[in-house]
Order: C-alpha cells, then structure tokens, then sequence
C-alpha cells in the first residue's frame, strides 16, 4: 500500500458536493419519481392491539370506482413468506412477521390490508369501506403487563414473552461486592422513542414481463433488502433489483427490511401495474420500528477513592411484537450486555438481559443502538459514585476511565477496544470549557440564587461493529468497485448508501487522493443493486470504514494497473515510474511522462499498444472487513441554568470532543456532531411515543410526538483530537452516532448538579419535561429525592 | 392523511359566503388560514361536503384604527397582526401574543378568525382577546350581531358562533393611556401549544394601588378563563403580597386537564407563576394615572 505522496484532500474541509442538488430542490425522492401507469397503494391498519383475526372483507374496497386491487392477508399466505429473523444466540425464539397480518394482530398499526387505486384518495377512500372482524385478546403495553403470572401470550408457542434471556458474568463479583467500600443501586429508564427523518418511508414495486422485480425504496440498505425479499417472496434474487435514490434521512429506522415493502411488491407481482406506497406521518409513527426503550437495575460497588469495582445488572428492552429483520429483537439486549462497561475499567460483570415481546410495534435500529441507554446508566453510576465520596464528576471519571497506554483493551466483556483518547478528551473538553470557570461562573450564580448546574460525559462510540454473534448474518465488510473510464475520470460504486453523510465527497476524497486526481474527476454511486458490488449498507457508523477502506483498496489496485501500463508505455520499470498530480513520471526524470487520461485513452482504446499480458480494463473491486471493529470516543460538558419554578432550562454552553482518527472531511464530522447532539437532545428533552395500558399510541402527530426545532438547540462547540484506528487504512473510525449518544447522562448530570444546592435528587429518566424537572426540585428540597 | 372527499367554493364577498354557508348546510365548512381545520380534514376528523374558502373574500383582513377601537378583520394573518404598528401602539398585549403561536411559516397563513373561531382553549389569540375585552363581530343571513369574548368561548372548539355565521371582524376598545400589560407562556418547546399561557392589564390609581385589572388564562379549562376573583382582590390593593395571593386564586380558579404533555396539577401550578410574573412585569410597565 502507497500512501499518497501529497495528501491534499483527507483531512481537508472539502464542500460536500451534493448540497446543491439537496439544497436547491433537485434531489430525488421516491415521491418524486412517476412510473407509467401507476397506482397508488394504502394500507388499512389494526386499531386494536392484540387479537384474532377472524375476517378482513376487502369486498365493498373492491367495489368503488377507481379502486384496482386489495389484497389480505389470507390472500399472500401461501404467496409471501413471513419475515423471521432469530438470533443465533440460544434460547432466541423465532416470530414470524407478516406482510399484512393473517391470523393475528399484535400491535396497533400493523396491515390488515393493502389497496391499490388510481390516486391515493380514492386508496384512502376504499381503506375506510374495508369491512374486519378482530376477537380482541388482552393488550400487553408494557413489561411488567408481559411479564406477570398469567399475561396473554404474543406468540403462543413460546410459553412466555420473551424473545430471550441471556446473562453474561465475568471476573469475580460476589468478591468484589463483599470487599466493595461502598455499594448501591440505580434503576433508570430511556423511553421509546425513535428516529424521524423529514422523508418518510416510500416505496415503488414494478414486476416487469421477463419476470424482474424492482423496487425503488427509501432504504439505508438495499442489499440486504434484496436478501430478504427474495427470501420471503417468489422471485429469486437476481430477478430482484432494489434501487434507493435520494433518501431524505434514515438514521436507522429505515435500515430494515419491511412488512410493507413485501406487501406493495406482491400487489405489484399481482397486478403487473406499478405500485407506489408513501408512508404518511401518522404511518411512521404507528409503524416504522421503535427504538430505544431499555430499563436498566444496576448494583454497583466501589472503593473508597471512588473506582467502580463491579457491576451486577439487569436490562430489559420492550420489544415489540416481533423480531425484525436483519438485526434480530435481540439487538439492544445484546449490545446493551457488552457495552455497559463503556469506557471505564471494570474488571468484575454481571448482567442479566431480557428482551419482552409487547403489543407494541416492532422495536429496531436507531442511531446509537443500545449506547444510548448503557451511557446514561454508567454515567449515571459515576455520578453518584462521585456523590457518595464526595468526587467532582470529572475527577472521577478520571480515575476510571481506561488509559491510552491500555490500549488495544479487552474489556470484561470480551470487546475489543482497539483505541482511544479517553481522559485526553475529557481533559481537553474541560479546557475548551475552561471548567474552573464554569464552576466559578455557577458559584456566582448560586449566590445571586441562580439554578446553575454542570454536566459531564465520556464514552467510547463502537463504530463498523463486526455483529458476528447473535445475527443470522455477519456485516463486517463491505465492497466498492473503482472504475476508471477511457478518459481517466472515475466511478467509485460502493454497496453502502448515503441519506446525508456526504459519501459522494468523503469517498471521493479518499479516492481522489490515492488516484493524484482532482475531487470533480471522481463520482460516487450507489444505491441501485444492479449497478453496485454486493455489499452490506450503511447504519452503525460504518461507511467510512467499510466504504471508505474498500474504495480505498480498490483505487489502490487501480493505481498498481495504471503504474503498470505508464511504466510499459515509458519504458521504465514499474519501480521507477511515480504518480503524482494526474500524471504517470519516470522519477528524476518528470519530462518523461504520460497523463493518467492518456493511459486510460490507450488502455481501453489502443490496447496494442499495451504488453499482451495487459487487460484493457481499469477497474477493480476490493472488499474491506473491519474485523472487530474501531472505536472513536467522545467527552461533552454542559452548563445550563434551570428556572426552579417552571423547570424550563436553558443550555448556556455545550462543548464536545470528538475523536475519530483521521477525519476524512472535518467539516462533515462536525456536522455529524450537531446533527447527533440535535437528536440526542431531542431525545433528552421532548421525543417519547407513549402507549396507553391498552395498547394504543398516543402520540401519531407531532402535536404529540415533539421534536427539537433550531430554536432548541444551543451552539455546540466542537474540537477534535485525532488518534487513528491501528489497524483501518488512513486511520479512519467511524463517528456518525456519537453525538446522539450522551446528551441525555450530560443532561440528568447537570440538572443534579443544578439542584444540589437545594438538596439532592437522582435523574432516573428521560426526558426532561418541565414538570419532571419540578418534581425533582420538589422531591430535592422536601430532601426526599434520593433512592 | 388525505382529506374525504369535498367541494371547493371560493366566494369574494361576505354576504356571498354567508349564503353559499347557508347552503352548504351543517356539513360546510369555512377555510380560513387553515393551519388547524387542514389537519384535521387530512386525519379525517373534520369531514366537511363544501369548503368556503375566506381567502379571496374582500375587506375582512384589514387593521384599522377609530377613535375608540382598534377593529382587526378575521382574515388577518397572525403574523400581520404581530407586526402592525396599531396593534403595537395600542394593544402591545396582542402583539406580543401572537409571536408565541407556532412557528413562522403557522404565523403567516393562520389568521385571528380562525384562531377564535377554532377556539382552542391553549391558544394565545383567544386568552388575549378576553384579557382586553374584545368584542367579535358575526355575520349571519339575518345581519350582523356583536359578542363579547367573555360570551363566546363555549367550552372545547366550541363557540357562540352558529353553523351560518362569519366571525367578520374582532373589534378592540381602546385602552386607556398608561395601561400596564404582560404576556407570558409555558411551552415545552419554543412554538408548541402552550401548557399555560397568562395575559393581564393593570390600571394604576394616581396613589400606586390598582383601580383595575383583567387577567386571562389560557389552558385552565375547556375554554380560556377571565380570573374575576384575582381581579377583585388587586382591586385597591398594591404590593407581592396581593399580587401572590391573586396568582393562588386564578391557579385555584384554574381547572386544567391532564394531558401527555403535562398534569393538570402541573398546569395549575404554572398557571399560579405565570400569573404572578405576569401581573408583577404589567405592575412594572404600568403609568400611574392622574
Ligand atoms: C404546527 C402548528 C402549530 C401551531 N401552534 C399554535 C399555537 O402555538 N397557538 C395557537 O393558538 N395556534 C397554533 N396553531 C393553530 C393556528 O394558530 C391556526 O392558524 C388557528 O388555530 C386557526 O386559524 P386558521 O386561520 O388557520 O383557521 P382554519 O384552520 O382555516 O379554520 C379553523 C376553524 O375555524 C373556522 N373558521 C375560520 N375562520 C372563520 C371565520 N372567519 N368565521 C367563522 N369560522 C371560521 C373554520 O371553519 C375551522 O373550523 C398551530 C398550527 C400548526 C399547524
């Protein structure tokens, strides 16, 4: 592997050569495409939770005007396969997912039927007309509702709710319990709540007369799409084409495989009419996965200098009704389990982890997967650790933070932490805080009767995960295919796909480089799995790796066959001929030289003029494995003042630092940063989809569901260390999930902090509504607030 | 989230909208800047056969002032209403209002009819009209007749309007000179519907002590609230003490529904800080009269 002579655009804060297209309104969306005559599709939904179906009569659907298709679930049954998706873990129990339901309805929302008609309108009209008969069973809304003597059962067969149990211990607990100098126990909850990208989900099925099937989706991942749909419906996969064109955001929820992609391709194999199906708001909410609902227990012993020597756990994620595809209704459990410890060297674990099947919807990816909920439980452990030995927050963090010189770390739980910065980051976000003022600054403030608190939080961010335990199918890697035209400018097609990060400019400065070419000679593809190599997706903060790397080795071998044909056509040895700046030179010699274009021109044109051993093609494909993954690491520090009577707080300050190797393009790193705090905040502060104890989700709108707008999102200041990844070239991590990891542990850290003055609380949830924040208070000065 | 089935009528006169709503019987409809009544129709909560569309209606979006009263027509956008130099001059109080309802883009096609007519009982428009003693003209078949915001507000979206009448015009009398005033809300989120919002007037006597005030609440009920009994108790009095006792009683007064978003005891208790800030910052802005 060369490295670039001249390293001019990794590490530069190039201009991402897609915002015009975005920001001038010529994206497109799979709204915005029209295929000749095309109906369009809704879906009626089950309005009751948990129930038999004994009839959906699409009948009087069927019989408006305008009105083509409808199909049941009675009616795919022998057509479409459910989706089953089991953890390989043992003990997993497997649920099978229909397209559209057939004998069971298991949460509010889930299809009942599809409709297909000249306009959506009419579709919505027909929806309505559709005639059902649901002998309701008893809604199961939450754990302690799945998991009591004698609760219904979601899936019969299984005897219980759980999709699985699993414990995991390590080290030696019971002694490290016994010979604790102090023990206690926190019990904290993340609510439901989910990603939300501006574009919705949308889909378009065509069924052509050579029997091909394409769907255009607005999915992070059309090749595993295409695994799964040619696993569950009658077309086999290379008669499957899944294109994603421009999609308006993704941030997990649409990295999965759906029941309504299924349903819309088999009306369109039914009908042979193209079908579009645009997921309307109050859809997503009810439909598109959920995510991150965890309730941690936590026993926690530690020493008298404040070091945490053990852990003895419980997680329980609600669910959902099923185990979606591809990452299993073991993901959070699983990931939870292993990431507890976080970034702190505890050497004794203990976990016991449970995911319950509800009749809520299904329960998926969403950017930060598990981390989230496992950096507000530690953190919150070293809050009070720091509490009850009288430690400021940062310092004891510092004394059990793993040092740089222990990496490469093995934590307890068999992770490879492969690097880090971790109390260099969170010295350096103290300094750009400058803390000692921060502190003063909220001495003041106290004294003039100001509610000023102080957060403080570190982690470590698993990026390009391996995931070969537990899920039926292993992403370590991925593919990229580098081609070179006649003219000597380059198509770089990856298996990844990009929904905001600016791939079409990271990639191609990565390429670019390694190539000596100009960034505007190299274009990125992707999203069409006709036109790209095998390859996996983009979620868990992975494209840069996995993308990066094999675009990356890929423009590398490019550059060995450019070499090759230069040093023939200069008639120097490969060793002597160097390639700098678009050029091919003999070294010493730079008059001796020919153009890149050139040898493209006579490498496709005038093959003749090449040795016979020579190919006329410039292009080559590479893989690239991330093994066990890279990890970059965070610190983050808020002020933020409190109004003690209306629990409305302002964040005066949030400071982040961010570590992720070598960045590619720092300005898109930093954007990565906002966008993450934006939606940890949210996340924090306002977003929480609320079922009622039967079952029903009250919160369709976004009347309901709030989210952050710009005016509730402070100024982040952002800075950098870089401690490359040892092993991915270019010392690349990935980095896009970090920043919504910690703002919630930042957030509950600086309101304890706020109200200590008053007495002492403990933050057990989020988000922090107004009335929580005053309850807290209260609680605090009625000193009735701790555990 | 596609609307049933409608008409569309687009009518250019008031008297032709009152008769195409007569027609059009109880399942018309009045599109006003449609920011709540669109919603609705796209959920299909509201199903109506004919949609009369205000837009294009001539003279019933002007602000205008007399010698008494300032008289805003119902088509005014919110945003119109924020930003015109009467309403500033005059009733800063409604101003002030308007810039808490949603969000720019809300703030440019919402108009103040709709906002009464819609009759949230959080909504900023209808708290502040009640705190300044507003009048709202109705144009039926048989002519126009005049209510007064205290008589309007029913209970929850529900009015004194009948199913044939226009809300045309809100009219407001002139406050007197020096006039004390505040406006404050709690969102959990800057733009979002408010889970309490409190506006009052003060009139100071030459002596300091009130000689009257007007406090409305929003989100206490089912319909924004006139807090009489706070007003009589600040009535001759002057000081926190009386303005503390005051904010207990509207809080008391106060009968707030408990929601995702909030308790009502949660609202309760805002409704009693809002209203002790408010009338504490309408005491700081107020001129003693002579
Ligand atoms: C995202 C969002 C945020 C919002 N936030 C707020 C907020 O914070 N505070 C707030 O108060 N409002 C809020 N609103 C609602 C907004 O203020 C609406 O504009 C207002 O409630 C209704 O006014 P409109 O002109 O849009 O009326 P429309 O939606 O057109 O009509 C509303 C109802 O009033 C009737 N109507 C309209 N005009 C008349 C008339 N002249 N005579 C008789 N009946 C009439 C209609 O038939 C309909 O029933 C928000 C709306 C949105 C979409």
């Amino acid at each position: 592997m060369t490295q670039s002579l001249a390293p001019r655009l990794l590490g530069a804060k190039v201009k991402r050569v897609e915002d015009p297209r975005f920001l001038l309104g010529k994206a497109r969306y799979i709204d915005d495409m029209v295929r000749p005559g095309m109906l369009h599709a809704a879906f009626l939904r089950s309005p009751i939770p948990h129930g038999n179906v004994r009839s959906v009569d699409v009948g009087p659907a069927l019989a408006m005007e305008r009105v083509r298709a409808a199909l049941t679930g009675r009616d795919i049954a022998t057509k479409v396969k459910p989706i089953v998706c089991d953890s390989t873990f043992e003990g997993f129990k497997s649920s099978n997912y229909h397209a559209i339901a057939l004998d069971k309805v298991r949460y509010v929302g889930e299809a009942l039927a599809i409709v297909a008609a000249d306009t959506r309108y009419i579709a919505e009209d027909a929806i309505e007309m559709i005639e059902f008969d649901i002998d309701e069973l008893g809604p199961v809304a939450s754990i302690a509702a799945a998991t009591r003597e004698g609760a219904p059962l979601l899936h019969e067969h299984w005897g219980d709710n759980f999709f699985i149990e699993d414990l995991l211990e390590a080290g030696d607990v019971e002694s490290a319990f016994r010979d604790a100098h102090g023990v206690f126990e926190i019990n904290v909850s993340n609510q439901r709540h989910s990603g939300i990208p501006l574009e919705t989900r949308g889909v378009i099925a065509e069924f052509d007369s050579d029997g091909v099937l394409t769907m255009w989706s607005a999915t992070q991942i059309p090749h595993m799409v295409r695994t799964g749909m040619a696993d569950c419906l009658e077309v086999p996969e290379h008669k499957i084409r899944v294109i994603a064109p421009d999609v308006g955001g993704g941030f997990g929820p649409k990295g999965h495989l759906f029941p309504e992609e299924l349903a819309v391709c088999q009306l369109a194999i039914e009908t042979g009419r193209p079908i579009k199906w645009i997921e309307d708001r109050r859809e997503h909410m009810l439909s598109t996965f959920h995510a991150r609902e965890h309730y941690h227990r936590v026993k926690v012993a530690y020493t008298e200098e404040g070091v945490v020597t053990a852990l003895d756990a419980t997680i329980e994620v609600d669910c959902g009704a099923y185990s979606i595809y591809p990452w299993t209704a073991a993901m959070d459990v699983e990931m939870g389990l292993v990431m507890l410890p976080g970034p702190y060297k505890i050497r004794n674990f203990r976990c016991e982890a449970q995911s319950v099947a509800t009749n809520k919807c299904p329960f998926g990816a969403y950017r930060g997967v598990a981390r989230t909920a496992v950096c507000f439980s530690i953190e919150r452990i070293m809050d009070q650790v720091a509490n009850k030995v009288g430690l400021d927050p940062v310092e004891v963090r510092r004394r059990n933070l793993i040092r740089s010189d222990e990496f490469p770390y093995m934590s307890i739980t068999g992770m490879e932490y492969d690097s880090g910065s971790l109390i260099e980051s969170l010295d350096k976000v103290c300094d750009e805080a400058d803390y000692k003022a921060m502190r003063q600054f909220q001495e003041e403030a106290r004294s003039e009767g100001r509610m000023v608190g102080i957060g403080v939080s570190v982690f470590t961010e698993q990026t390009a995960p391996p995931a070969d335990k537990g899920l039926p199918l292993n992403f370590s890697w991925d593919a990229a295919t580098v081609r070179m035209d006649p003219s000597g400018k380059v198509v770089v097609q990856v298996g990844t796909h990009s929904h905001g990060q600016g791939h079409e400019t990271t990639l191609a400065q990565i390429v670019a480089d390694e190539l000596e070419l100009p960034l505007a000679d190299v274009r990125i593809a992707f999203g069409d799995t006709e036109s790209t190599p095998n390859g996996i997706g983009t979620f868990a903060s992975r494209s840069a790796v996995v993308a990066g790397s094999a675009s990356y080795l890929a423009a590398v071998s490019v550059k060995e066959n450019l070499t090759e044909r230069a040093a023939h056509l200069l008639e120097a040895s490969v060793e002597d001929v160097e390639v700098k700046a678009g050029r091919i030179s003999v070294k010493g010699a730079p008059e001796q030289s020919v153009s890149i274009a050139e040898v493209a021109r006579i490498s496709y044109h005038h093959p003749e003029l090449l040795d016979p051993s020579m190919e006329p093609l410039l292009e080559a494909v590479a893989t690239y494995n991330a093994g066990p993954g890279t990890y970059a690491n965070s610190a983050q520090i808020a002020l933020i003042e409190v109004d003690a009577e209306t629990g409305k707080f302002k964040i005066l300050r949030y400071l982040v630092v961010e570590d992720c190797g070598q960045m590619i393009n720092p300005t898109i790193v930093d954007g990565q940063v906002h966008g993450g705090i934006a939606q940890g905040l949210g996340g924090a502060l306002f977003e929480e989809l609320i079922y009622d104890d039967e079952g029903q989700l009250l919160t369709t709108t976004f009347l309901d569901y709030l989210m952050p707008g710009a005016t509730d999102i402070p100024n982040i200041e952002v800075s950098h260390l870089v401690t490359p990844s040892a092993f991915v070239p270019n010392g690349i991590k990935g980095m896009g999930e970090g920043g919504a990891v910690a703002p919630g542990a930042v957030l509950a850290c600086a309101i304890e902090d706020a109200i200590k003055p008053i007495g002492e609380v403990f933050v057990d949830r989020t988000p922090l509504t107004p009335e929580r924040v005053v309850r807290f208070i209260e609680a605090a000065s009625s000193g009735g607030g701790v555990e | 989230m596609k609307p049933a089935r409608f008409e569309y009528l687009a009518p250019t006169s008031v008297e032709e909208a009152v008769s195409l709503l007569v027609e059009g019987g109880e399942d018309a409809k009045l599109l006003a800047g449609g920011q709540s009544l669109v919603p609705l129709m796209n959920l299909r909560l509201a199903q109506p056969s004919v949609l009369i569309d205000l837009n294009k209606v001539e003279g019933i979006s002007s602000i205008t002032e007399s010698e008494d009263a300032v008289v805003i027509g119902s088509m005014a956008r919110h945003r119109a209403v924020a930003e015109s130099e009467v309403v500033r001059r005059f009733l800063p109080l409604l101003a002030e209002s308007a810039g808490h309802i949603g969000y720019p883009a809300i703030r440019a096609r919402g108009t103040i009819g709709g906002s009464i007519a819609h009759a949230d009982p959080v909504s900023e428009f209808p708290c502040a009209c009640l705190c300044l003693h507003a009048e709202f003209v109705l144009t039926g078949p048989a002519g126009t007749r005049q209510v007064r915001a205290e008589d309007f507000f029913v209970s929850y979206l529900t009015t004194a309007l009948s199913p044939d009448e226009i809300l045309t015009e809100v009219r407001f009398p002139k406050p007197s000179p020096g006039l004390g005033w505040g406006f404050l809300e709690l969102a959990r989120k800057t733009g979002d519907f408010a889970l309490a919002a409190v506006a009052a007037t003060v009139a100071l006597s030459p002596d300091g002590t009130c000689s009257e005030a007007s406090i409305a609440v929003a989100g206490g009920g089912d319909r924004p609230l006139r807090m009489v009994e706070a007003e009589t108790m600040l009535k001759g009095n002057q000081g926190d003490d009386v303005i503390a006792r005051a904010a207990t009683a509207a809080a008391t007064s106060s009968n707030p529904p408990s929601d995702i978003h909030s308790s009502g005891d949660f609202r309760r208790q805002m409704i009693e800080v809002l209203t002790r800030r408010v009338l504490t910052a309408a005491w700081g802005n107020a001129r003693r009269g002579e």
